[in-house]
């Protein structure tokens, strides 16, 4: 089946300044999001990235570049990731359209090029 | 289907609990004049958890698991402010000690005790207790009481500079400060439960939230040895009896309702076995307190099945002690109200004429509405009419609003069928 990754985007803010029960909720909204994904039999991974860290490496005439980010100057970032398998595009974006992440940032669904489908 | 999700593996009211927790762990072990760091460690505990689990899932131990994050966060923030390594080192030693349930449960009782200090105004003890043991936001405490967010954030600043400038610290009380702090922490988690309590427009389910840590702020004082008084379990008795009826006192239209008209069967009858309970363990040595009187009182219209069946006169008899007791025009406004019914209206009406002058009674609208009911049972309708229109000027709320306007359709209706006698 073929394999999609969801980037979850956001500007880091939107968990600011929440009270315990508020942000309580909102993990209940999400792990029922994925146990939904889980039972489906969707959901291969997910993974959180480090907000604070993050170098991008790059060589431009014959010198290697490295810098920190991307972050401040971009307005959304890459926070995490879900993997996900799902029959076609048009199934893994109504998965994404039921996410909670969707209140806070964005989720970027890309479908995972594998060798023997060309 | 993510909408009404419920918090699946993540244990209801966890990080409510949780935070006030281990705000009061932290605030402990570091003192109270870190209570900012202590609540900044854990709010970045929680942030932490808020990204990790969607991805990661709930932890086997989540409570354990934002101990450890909030603790480490604490060391770090430590650090930034401080470069004495005796100070860092001793810091460590406080916060690598384990969490023992019964020193948890200890702290909090501290950290209550601390945030019922007399130096504090009332309601900065109801607000800071929200805050710091009951883990409450700042605009929830705004919403539940009906304040605006920026003057409850400013009070929590005030509070804790007061705190910190008074010197106040987190050790246990002595014993004969013991005496009053705790009396001062009865009073200020019986006003946080009346706040929640007294009915106001919408916002139900926050303030009902407010009811529940009352409660569970008076089960922790019940829970520790050194607080464990008769008085607690009778505060505790009292408002497990006003808690059960948070569902059945609002009527179809929004409209308050009172204890006759209020559906029985609608009480919590779990609440009232517990207020029953809280009674029993009240009963305990020769002290009477007024909150044994009040929670004497509320019990017998809890276990009465159907409102002609309430014992008034002995329901008078307990408001008399409790006017001996601590006399307050309040008390004795609601004793009119048993007087009423065991020595008829006219008695009473006379007691409420008395209390009427009473400055704390001024523009309270209940005084006028009880004056109507009476004037009302008396026959004079034109009087009660015009005590209903002083109560509906004084209400503060759409509900009592709602209340005091339906009794005032009623003697109109009243007024209809039998022609109002005029002067």
């Amino acid at each position: 089946m073929p394999k999609f990754l969801m980037l979850a985007r956001d500007d880091g803010s939107a968990f600011a300044a929440l009270s315990p029960k508020e942000a309580e909720a909102i993990i209940g909204r999400y792990i029922a999001w994925s146990n939904g994904l889980q039972e489906k039999g969707h959901l291969l991974g997910s993974e959180k990235l480090h907000d604070e860290t993050g170098k991008t490496v790059s060589r431009s005439g014959g010198s290697l570049a490295v810098t920190d980010g991307p972050y401040a100057e971009v307005k959304e970032v890459v926070g995490g990731f879900w993997l996900l398998e799902a029959p076609d595009y048009d199934t893994a974006v109504r998965l994404a359209s039921d996410s909670p992440h969707l209140d806070f940032g964005t989720l970027e669904v890309r479908q995972i090029h594998e060798l023997d489908r060309g | 289907m993510s909408d009404a999700a419920p918090a699946s593996g993540v244990v209801d009211g966890l990080f409510r609990r949780s935070a006030g927790r281990l705000v009061s762990m932290l605030a402990g072990r570091l003192g109270a004049d870190r209570l900012d760091l202590a609540e900044e460690a854990v709010q970045d505990a929680l942030l932490r958890a808020l990204e990790l689990w969607p991805h990661r899932g709930v932890p086997a131990d989540p409570e354990a698991w934002l101990h450890t994050v909030a603790r480490n966060r604490a060391l770090d923030l430590l650090r930034r402010e401080t470069r004495s390594a005796t100070l860092l080192a001793a810091a460590d030693r406080e916060l690598a000690a384990p969490a023992e349930p019964t020193t948890a449960a200890r702290d909090e009782v501290r950290l209550l005790l601390l945030a019922a200090h007399p130096s504090l105004t009332p309601r900065a003890r109801v607000v800071l207790a929200l805050k710091l043991v009951a883990g409450f936001g700042t605009r929830e405490i705004a919403r539940a009481l009906f304040a605006d967010e920026a003057a409850v954030a400013q009070m929590l600043v005030r509070a804790k500079r007061t705190i910190r400038s008074s010197g106040i610290a987190l050790a246990p009380p002595t014993p004969a400060d013991l005496e009053q702090r705790l009396a001062s922490a009865l009073d200020t988690v019986y006003l946080m439960f009346n706040e929640g309590h007294s009915a106001s427009e919408g916002e139900l389910a926050i303030r009902e939230d407010v009811c529940v840590a009352a409660i569970r702020l008076g089960e922790l004082l019940a829970a520790d040895p050194d607080t464990a008084r008769p008085e607690v379990f009778a505060l505790l008795a009292l408002m497990s009896f006003h808690a059960s009826r948070l569902a059945a006192r609002i009527g179809p239209a929004g409209e308050l309702l009172t204890l006759e008209r209020q559906d029985r069967s609608r009480w919590d009858r779990a609440r009232i076995d517990a207020g029953l309970r809280y009674l029993d363990q009240a009963a305990v040595g020769s002290r009477v307190t007024h909150w044994h009187l009040e929670a004497g009182i509320a019990s017998l219209h809890a276990v009465a099945k159907r409102s002609d069946e309430v014992d008034w006169r002995t329901i008078l008899q307990l408001y008399d002690r409790l006017l001996e007791l601590r006399p307050s025009p309040i008390a004795r406004l609601n004793r009119a109200v048993a007087l009423a019914r065991v020595e008829g209206p006219e008695a009473a009406l006379e007691e409420v004429r008395v209390v009427a002058g009473h400055p704390a009674l001024a523009n309270y609208y209940l005084l006028a509405a009880v004056e109507a009911e009476l004037q009302s049972a008396l026959g004079d309708s034109a009087a009660a009419r015009d005590a209903l229109a002083r109560a509906r000027a004084g209400a503060r709320t759409a509900p009592e609003r709602a209340l005091l306007d339906a009794r005032i359709a009623e003697l109109g209706s009243q007024a209809e069928r039998e022609p109002p006698s005029r002067e």
